[in-house]
């Protein structure tokens, strides 16, 4: 299974190369403008791979945190963990950007930096869906492996990091793999705050050539072989991080 | 004399206003001893075990381990757990990690014992279970039998002062309950000390320097196994011996 599916990978990214040769010598004239632009993509991706990835991790480091804060940490806690996770998940991302980079810095005379901004939201908006599957997850495992590891003579903190957290990050993966795909579409967003991502690239590509079709099918292609590629990895390591008797069932 | 590992006094616990599990208990048990406690299901016997662990927080009474009260305020409740041993039921191993892991796990995290000393020490445990051959497999790859063998194996590792089991083979299919009752056996030639919750009346008979018969959340009855097998005192004790042997011959 998992060898099939390193060979799916390697087969996307061949085929992205070759199509970036093709193009890089004309051979596929329909597309042999954006060469001129290819510098241009590389930035907008990597910013785009960039922003994705901050968000991913961190927003799952955040989220495994507010998951044991909403768990373990009483009702005060707890209920500003809710409002956290319901602001993140009730607003239009949008919405978040320009409350971060506007009104924040506003309110207490700060200068926060657009490229902050468009990290720190992806971070702090996937944590509050983040957190839900985490959460999920670790309840799954929750009763009994803790009775057990209280009964060794563990502490709290050492039987979530040793036994909870182990079993837990192991079936969240499918869902993360998920969050994934959604928050890399989701982070075109940066583009109403001045960041050149790819998906800006491809609007001024087309702004200044016309060439809308053309550009924008270049441009989703790229999103698909980095979704596809990443969440094929996701696959893998589910696989392979897999242990009898852990399993979900989708 | 011989010192007392454990002991309850008044001990009581209730889920709800009706559904009193420990009412009014008081034990004690010492070095070398092994007692069990047997009586309907539903009764409070597993509620009872879980509170001298501390797993369960009595309501009122207290619980010693040797010298140490276990619910005064404030006490290291970890520590002292590390030196209880406690097999349950429905088992409940560390799904994620081998037989090895799962006994050595603790030896690491709560004894602080260097890697190699652990390792040593988790497969000298699993050893004595006779499960050793199994120690890299992981919990589900396991029978039943197996899994509680190296569920003992992880509580008695630690050299725990006394393990506590909790119906430990009610769980298991009855061709394997063998297994884990030579297991038993095995610990109580080695002057173990038990707190056994169990039905296994022959085993009982072999092993228990008493037993406890426990109903309604109170202990009804103690004495010799003898006692209860030709001459019970108390007529609930009677009429449930009367069944238990029944059911036993049955099988």
């Amino acid at each position: 299974m998992s060898r099939k599916l390193s060979v799916a990978i390697v087969a996307l990214l061949i085929s992205l190369m070759l199509l970036l040769l093709a193009v890089y010598y004309g051979k596929f004239s329909m597309f042999g403008y954006i060469v001129k632009y290819l510098p241009l993509v590389l930035d907008g991706l990597i910013l785009t791979i960039e922003v994705t990835l901050f968000g991913i991790f961190g927003g799952l480091a955040l989220g495994t945190l507010l998951a044991i804060g909403d768990m373990y940490g009483g009702k005060a806690i707890s209920t500003a963990i809710r409002l956290y996770v319901e602001f993140f998940r009730g607003s239009p991302i949008i919405i978040q950007l320009f409350i971060f980079l506007y009104v924040i810095p506003t309110l207490f005379h700060i200068l926060i930096e657009p490229l902050t901004v468009g990290f720190a939201v992806f971070a702090l908006n996937s944590a509050a869906y983040q957190k839900g599957y985490v959460k999920g997850a670790m309840e799954a495992v929750f009763e009994d492996q803790m009775t057990a590891g209280l009964s060794v003579g563990m502490s709290k903190p050492q039987i979530i990091l040793y036994v909870i957290l182990p079993q837990a990050l192991r079936i969240v993966i499918p869902a993360w793999s998920n969050e994934f795909c959604s928050l890399t579409k989701s982070t075109a967003a940066v583009l109403v705050i001045g960041l050149r991502d790819l998906t800006a690239v491809g609007m001024t590509i087309v702004g200044q050539t016309w060439r809308i079709l053309e550009t924008y099918v270049f441009i989703a292609v790229l999103y698909f072989v980095w979704i596809t590629a990443v969440t094929k990895i996701a696959d893998v390591v589910y696989e392979r991080k897999k242990i009898p008797g852990i399993e979900i069932s989708v | 004399m011989t010192s007392t590992v454990m002991e309850s006094r008044h001990l009581w616990k209730a889920y709800e206003a009706h559904l009193v599990a420990v009412k009014d208990v008081s034990f004690r048990i010492r070095e070398g001893e092994i007692k069990l406690i047997f009586g309907p299901s539903g009764s409070g016997k597993s509620t009872f075990l879980r509170c001298l662990a501390m797993l369960t927080t009595p309501d009122k009474g207290d619980v010693f381990l040797r010298d140490v009260c276990l619910t005064k305020p404030g006490v290291d409740l970890n520590r002292a757990r590390a030196r209880i041993g406690f097999v349950f039921q429905h088992i409940w191993l560390f799904r994620h990690l081998t037989a090895l892991d799962n006994v050595e796990l603790a030896l690491r995290r709560v004894l602080k014992l260097p890697k190699t000393e652990a390792k040593e020490r988790a497969l000298q445990a699993l050893r004595e279970v006779k499960v050793e051959e199994w120690a890299h497999h992981y919990p589900a790859q396991l029978s039943g039998g197996q899994q509680q063998r190296v569920g003992i194996a992880r509580a008695l590792a630690r050299n725990p002062d006394i393990i506590l089991l909790d119906e430990p083979t009610s769980a298991l299919d009855p061709e394997l309950t063998g297994e884990v009752i030579d297991t038993l056996r095995d610990l109580a030639k080695k002057g173990t000390t038990m707190l056994i919750v169990s039905h296994e009346m022959p085993f009982a008979r072999e092993i228990a320097d008493e037993m406890i018969f426990y109903d309604e959340g109170a202990i009804v009855e103690t004495g010799p196994p003898e006692q209860f097998f030709t001459n019970p005192q108390s007529e609930r004790a009677q009429k449930f011996m009367i069944r238990l042997i029944k059911k036993t011959k049955r099988e």
